[in-house]
């Protein structure tokens, strides 16, 4: 029996540990937690019992701190995907140890997401009426189409590279082995077994980069599709994905740096991890950079009293503290951290990503609530202070997506055991013959004219 | 016949997407407007619309506001005393806002200050109405634009749907905030967005619309643009009549004369 535990484990223990040993951190992380999360619930009842009276919105700007929430936390959903289906596609064997952590954050964050639109409600108690009585000419009921499919290939995605994982976990036995049991669906490790989830995994990776691609440009349409001046945007869709893949990338970064600490992983999430996705995220930096001068650039040019009203509102009227402060966050510093090897260190990269995750809720809050204080008419009163109702919403929402992950980590692995050990065992072999693969054929087996010309 | 699992579960499942294309093909496939209105002939053969005299209003004493008290007294519109809360199903700004495409520096009369009354357009293509996620708000077949509070779920998109800011959200409980309130017409919950509807429950009766009712100078005039001889179509002809952001393509219904 004890050789058996053996077999499983192998070298991998403090993978398996983080199930089993729950120290005092633990208990402080989630009490600290819980308490967020009592707060925001406690502001969530006060604003249903009350009206949305009690937040800071008001008749000329109605969206707020929540559409915000709404937009930046399905941002977030997109990192997952494009760091484990898109580095999985093109076989990038660095990709192993970190895919679940990342395509955890988009199934958990994603809920919360939705979760935004629906405290955001004047009546949530009629919600069901979207579906009810849907009318299919409204973009928000695109929005429920392509967000419920986007988390249902997520979740099956991050599922199906469970499963190995789930079986090891049962024929460990102990306690929750009925559990693991139901959930393993019967593995047993078989060659079939494997060549069957292999290609179930391929398929739902392929699948899931177009869905991604939908669903943050049907949220861009919720503005585009309005007739507001500087939401009525053409390059909304593409430039919402672009924001959407930078910041759900950056949080991708914070997540493993958060791991490795908490859970001992240094071994496993190198520092090779995070200069490979900080090369990626200069990349998203500087397309971003693109978008956003695309996007400014157009409006200025064509110089449309309406639209212009609210580009200086922006640039230097009453939002230009938030609209630089974002800029500064997104790009100027982020930038020189990434593109600079010497600092694209684990810290380096931890603080670029912090700030570029700071800096992309503000960019969401900055292209949502100054369209609202002038859509045609300079409007008396228009202004935009949320209260701790928001603020309290926001923070518990971001709790309760750290406390479900924390719990996620005492049920299963973080890091994909399976898939390292499958790099461990095959890669190498599998690597060198994809090389040779691609390099160019050498003369001897081939008819190639000799070099000599004349000759 | 013998089953694996993987058969059973293909066969469910083909089964399942079976069974579920009729339904599903009859939700993609619901044309727009499902169920007419009672009398939805009728109606189409009407248009109605509203002409506001400028000139005529501005005769009136400085402040007069009957127009507005008439149309919030009767639909039990709350008076919260915030800007931030304000609900308000007309109103006036003043000219120099709501035409800001007038260029005025060299006009002789000045009239920038003046108020200009607003409210719903009742748009021929109204922008609102595609926005709505339940069809809480739907255009009437003689064009007025329709709200039902009890399927609004107070999503507010079409608020921001509305280039004429004219729709207003409950951001709390308005009872309390109603002076008095008037039982023949409904007063709204928290959480639901409301607008002027052209007196419907008025015009329901062979009546015309409070606002027009109570102005003592004659400014508004209100009539069925379908019919020639209608006051309305009068009031339009040989004028120079402005509608707010025709640019728009929504072809408001609310003309403003000068």
């Amino acid at each position: 029996m004890l050789d058996q535990r053996q077999k499983i484990i192998g070298e991998d223990t403090v993978l398996f540990e983080h199930i089993w040993k729950t120290g005092k951190g633990f208990y402080i992380t989630v009490s600290i937690l819980g308490a967020l999360v009592l707060l925001g619930l406690y502001a969530y009842i006060t604003q249903y019992r009350t009206g949305l009276g009690v937040t800071g919105l008001s008749r000329q700007i109605f969206w707020g701190v929540y559409i915000t929430n709404f937009v930046f936390f399905i941002g977030i959903s997109h990192a997952g995907t494009f760091i484990s289906a898109v580095l999985r596609i093109l076989k990038a064997e660095w990709r192993r140890p970190i895919s679940r952590a990342s395509e955890l954050t988009t199934v958990f964050i994603l809920m919360f997401g939705v979760g935004s639109v629906l405290i955001d409600l004047g009546r949530p108690d009629r919600m069901l009426y979207a579906i009810r009585y849907a009318h299919f000419r409204s973009p928000l009921l695109w929005d429920v189409c392509s967000i419920a499919t986007y988390l249902t290939v997520s979740s099956i995605s991050l599922y199906l590279a469970l499963i190995p994982d789930i079986a090891m976990l049962r024929d460990l036995g102990g306690k929750r082995e009925w559990f693991y049991r139901i959930l393993s669906l019967g593995w047993r490790n078989t060659e079939s077994q494997h060549r069957r989830l292999e290609r179930a995994i391929g398929f739902v990776s392929v699948l899931v980069i177009p869905v991604m691609i939908t669903v943050h440009t049907v949220v861009s349409f919720v503005f585009a599709m309005t007739i507001q001046p500087l939401w009525h945007s053409a390059i909304f869709g593409p430039y919402f994905v672009v924001g959407a893949i930078f910041s759900g990338v950056a949080s991708v970064i914070v997540v493993m740096a958060v791991l490795r600490k908490a859970y001992h992983l240094e071994s496993y999430i190198k520092p090779i991890h995070f200069n490979n996705i900080g090369i990626f995220l200069m990349a998203m930096t500087l397309l971003w950079f693109y978008f956003t001068f695309a996007e400014y650039i157009t409006i200025v040019y064509g110089n449309d009293p309406v639209h212009m009203a609210i580009f200086w509102s922006k640039i230097s009227g009453k939002f230009s503290p938030l609209f630089w402060l974002h800029f500064t966050l997104c790009f100027v510093i982020p930038l020189p951290i990434l593109a600079i090897k010497k600092y694209r260190t684990i810290r380096g990269t931890v603080i670029a990503s912090i700030s570029i995750v700071l800096g992309m809720w503000l960019e969401r809050f900055v292209i949502i609530v100054p369209t609202l204080t002038r859509q045609r008419m300079p409007i008396q009163g228009a202004y935009y202070i949320p209260t701790w109702v928001e603020w309290s919403i926001l923070a518990g929402c971001i709790s309760l997506f750290m406390l479900l992950y924390t719990l996620f980590t005492k049920v299963f692995p973080i890091v994909p055991i399976w898939e390292v050990r499958e790099g461990r065992e095959k890669a190498a072999a599998t690597v060198a013959a994809r090389i040779t693969s691609y390099m160019p054929e050498t003369g001897t087996d081939l008819n190639l004219p000799s070099p000599g010309g004349r000759g | 016949m013998q089953f694996d699992r993987r058969g059973f579960l293909k066969i469910t499942g083909l089964t399942l997407l079976g069974l579920s294309a009729k339904p599903g093909w009859e939700v993609f496939s619901k044309i727009d407007q499902p169920e007419p209105s009672p009398m939805a002939e009728s109606l189409a053969k009407i248009r109605w619309a509203m002409a506001v005299d400028l000139k005529k209003c501005w005769s009136a004493k400085e402040g007069c506001r009957d127009c507005i008290d008439a149309c919030h007294r009767i639909h039990n519109v709350p008076n919260l005393g915030t800007l931030k809360e304000e609900i308000k199903w007309t109103w006036t700004e003043p000219y120099e806002k709501v035409f800001p495409e007038h260029e005025l520096e060299y006009s002789e009369e000045n009239h920038r200050d003046k108020p200009v009354l607003l409210l719903c357009n009742q748009c021929d293509d109204p922008p609102c109405v595609k926005y709505c996620p339940t069809r809480a708000t739907w255009r009437r077949e003689d064009g007025i634009v329709m709200m039902d509070f009890h399927r609004c779920i107070g999503c507010r998109y079409c608020m921001a749907g509305c280039p004429y800011g004219s729709r207003s959200f409950n951001w709390r409980d308005p009872r309390p905030f109603i002076k008095k309130i008037n039982p023949e017409y409904p007063t709204r919950t928290r959480g639901v967005v409301e607008k002027c509807n052209f007196c419907v429950e008025r015009l329901a009766q062979g009546l015309i619309p409070a606002c027009v009712e109570a102005c003592k100078e004659k400014a508004l005039i209100f009539g069925d643009l379908k019919k020639p001889d209608s006051e309305v179509r009068k009031a339009l002809q040989n004028r120079v009549i402005y509608q707010r952001h025709p640019e728009l393509g929504t072809k408001p219904k609310v003309y403003y004369i000068l």
